[in-house]
């Protein structure tokens, strides 16, 4: 029988044992799962927080002071204007208010006599989730502001367009659509979870597994040379590597879907072209995470001393794409032939809109492969050891 | 045809096998006889290609198990010291898999399958998960599945070791059968009944070395006794140590 049939027969044996292995299917699942359900939630939670903006309650302490004010606000559309507490700073301090605009005593003197009439933002610039409320209320703040001191302008028949020395014009990237490729930028990492999370089981137990029952010895008396044994397991692991990647994918893509991403201005869509090529792009993690894992779950004689290793795999998997979401990034030549880095940056720029050239993808699968290869016979080299075989 | 010469293997500063040869001819069983920590499992594993000797050379039809260990692995049969088993999947999975590997399929694997299974008395749980067997049951699989290539030389290392009776002689069963089929049969065990039930030659194993090689009679005949149990605590030493 030829080596890739020998591989096939192993993997299909790994495979058989490991879906009936509620455990294995477990992680499957969850792996599969967990990353799309919380970019939905974060999306959900990012389009709540933009709705709850537009329609926005303002408390006011003071209402009597300035009813001018009061009544301007409460003609804009999406507005209501309730009666603020009576302790403005304590209440958002213990949170009880998300801001507050306190209209003072002197407000009415002051704007009779065009002098500017104090008013008090309070609000904590700490809480994410208060942010677009206040800034909506600053901008509605500062409209009331400029239509005032245009009708004071032309009272005194100067033109208000003296009073402007800018001409702004209003192209910002808007906070959301800012969060909006934040939460993009997380599809990449869940990808590399699940790369290592869906193959874990079957890695473990083919490897730490035999060895605590014994089995790596009647095994390894079949006349099959170990690399092929080596690769038959692998194999069987990066096939569920690579269902848990296309399942992460396909979920996100089809959560993602389901949502007016268009309204939090995003422009890029996760469709069946840009799920292949990311799926492309990702792929080689699939290849190397199993054989990582196989490598190192050798040493380890029980399941569960193995499962303790793989924690770790998986945390310094994730650990640069988590470090990147707080500090950015910068692409480097160097860091694309890098295992896992290099597909993590290919992902990014498909998510970012960018079509990477062929050769990039061509690079890091290469790459990719070549670091398979390596741990993989490193693994091989570790089933000819007699204490790996027989040690306790 | 399985013959051995002057085998050695040491672990760190614990010598496992000193000197071992012997031969096995086909249509035979030979015993190993010797006490706990002899080196009867060592021999074996060099046998079966796992563990390489620091000296010493293995022939197995033929094939040398030293340089060429898949070579002389297709040309043998093994039940290890340890069942292990994959307590998932079921007998015939098992024996499908270890077929598989050593390139047996199709009609020819599933016909050789029922018969292994008939003969050890399988089929009633052949499509269960191994997870809950009994010891005997586990053993069963495992001799069926070390079988299923029809191999020329079969090495079993202590094969009734904790069986019942029922088992031990399913397994005793399948050891003339072999015989009868002209292989050549080498297992190992500590019991005197096993061997002397069994065996065509005994080879004795102390401290790592061949202390006496014979049939039954000669054993007897060489050490003066009228017992095979006296013979070999006279052969082994009083505390397993070879006099």
């Amino acid at each position: 029988m030829s080596a890739l049939k020998m591989m096939i027969v192993v993997a299909r044996k790994e495979l058989m044992d490991g879906m009936r292995d509620r455990r294995a299917i477990y992680t499957l699942i969850f792996s599969s799962l967990f990353g799309p359900a919380l970019i939905a939630f974060m999306f959900t939670q990012l389009a709540g927080q933009e709705r709850a903006a537009q329609e926005i309650q303002i408390p006011i302490t003071g209402r009597a002071n300035g009813p001018l004010l009061v009544h301007w606000l409460e003609q804009q559309p999406g507005v209501q204007v309730v009666d603020g507490p009576a302790k403005a700073e304590a209440a958002v301090r213990d949170r009880s208010q998300e801001f507050v605009l306190v209209i003072e005593k002197e407000f009415a003197e002051k704007f009779r006599d065009s002098r500017p009439a104090p008013v008090q933002l309070v609000s904590d610039s700490t809480r994410q989730s208060s942010r677009p409320k206040v800034k909506r209320l600053e901008s509605l703040l500062n409209r009331f502001n400029s239509q005032m001191g245009a009708l004071r302008l032309m009272a005194r028949g100067v033109s208000p367009l003296v009073a402007s020395a800018l001409k702004i014009e209003d192209v910002e990237i808007s906070n959301a659509a800012q969060r909006a490729a934040t939460i993009f930028s997380f599809i990449p990492l869940f990808l590399i979870a699940a790369a290592f999370s869906a193959g874990m089981q079957i890695a473990t137990d083919a490897t730490a597994g035999e060895r605590e029952r014994f089995s790596l010895e009647p095994l390894l008396i079949n006349p099959v040379p170990r690399w092929q044994l080596v690769g038959g397991k692998w194999l069987a692991a990066a096939v569920a590597a690579i269902v848990g990647m296309a399942g992460t994918l396909v979920i996100t893509a089809y959560a993602l879907s389901r949502m007016s991403l268009e309204d939090l201005g995003v422009r890029f869509h996760l469709g069946v072209a840009e799920c292949l090529l990311v799926f492309a792009a990702v792929v080689p993690m699939a290849l190397v995470a199993p054989a990582v894992q196989i490598y190192l779950a050798c040493f380890a004689k029980t399941f569960k001393e193995a499962q303790s290793y793989m924690a770790y795999v998986l945390l310094a998997a994730m650990l640069p794409g988590l470090l990147s979401t707080f500090y950015p990034i910068t692409d480097r030549p160097w860091m694309r032939p890098l295992p896992l880095l290099g597909q993590y940056i290919l992902a990014t720029d498909i998510l970012s809109g960018k079509i990477p050239s062929p050769l990039a993808f061509v690079g890091s699968a290469a790459f990719g492969i070549a670091a398979a290869v390596l741990f993989l016979w490193l693994a091989t080299r570790l089933f000819y050891s007699e204490k790996i075989i027989f040690g306790r | 045809m399985i013959r051995t010469e002057h085998l050695k293997k040491h672990f760190g500063n614990v010598v496992a096998v000193e000197d071992v040869s012997f031969s096995a001819a086909d249509g035979t069983v030979t015993g190993l006889l010797g006490p706990n920590g002899a080196g009867k499992t060592t021999s074996l594993r060099m046998m079966y290609g796992l563990v390489k000797p620091d000296t010493g050379s293995i022939q197995i039809d033929g094939h040398d198990a030293v340089a060429n260990p898949l070579a002389a692995q297709a040309c043998l049969g093994v039940l290890p010291d340890q069942s292990g088993l994959y307590p998932r999947l079921t007998p015939r999975e098992h024996i499908r898999y270890f077929a598989n590997l050593q390139g047996v399929t199709g009609d020819e694997l599933e016909g050789r399958m029922q018969s292994w299974l008939e003969v050890l008395d399988l089929k009633s749980v052949a499509d269960r998960r191994v997870g809950g067997f009994s010891h005997g049951e586990r053993t069963k699989v495992a001799l069926a599945r070390a079988l299923i290539h029809n191999p020329r030389n079969i090495l079993l290392d202590e094969p009734t070791n904790g069986l019942d009776v029922v088992s031990t002689r399913a397994v005793r069963e399948v050891i003339r059968r072999l015989k009868a089929e002209k292989r050549c049969v080498v297992f190992s065990s500590h019991v005197m009944q096993e061997v002397s039930a069994l065996c065509d030659r005994i080879v004795v194993i102390a401290r790592g070395r061949v202390v006496a090689e014979g049939t039954a009679e000669e054993l007897l005949a060489s050490t003066g006794r009228t017992t095979l149990e006296d013979a070999f605590v006279t052969l082994v030493g009083p505390r397993g140590e070879a006099a």
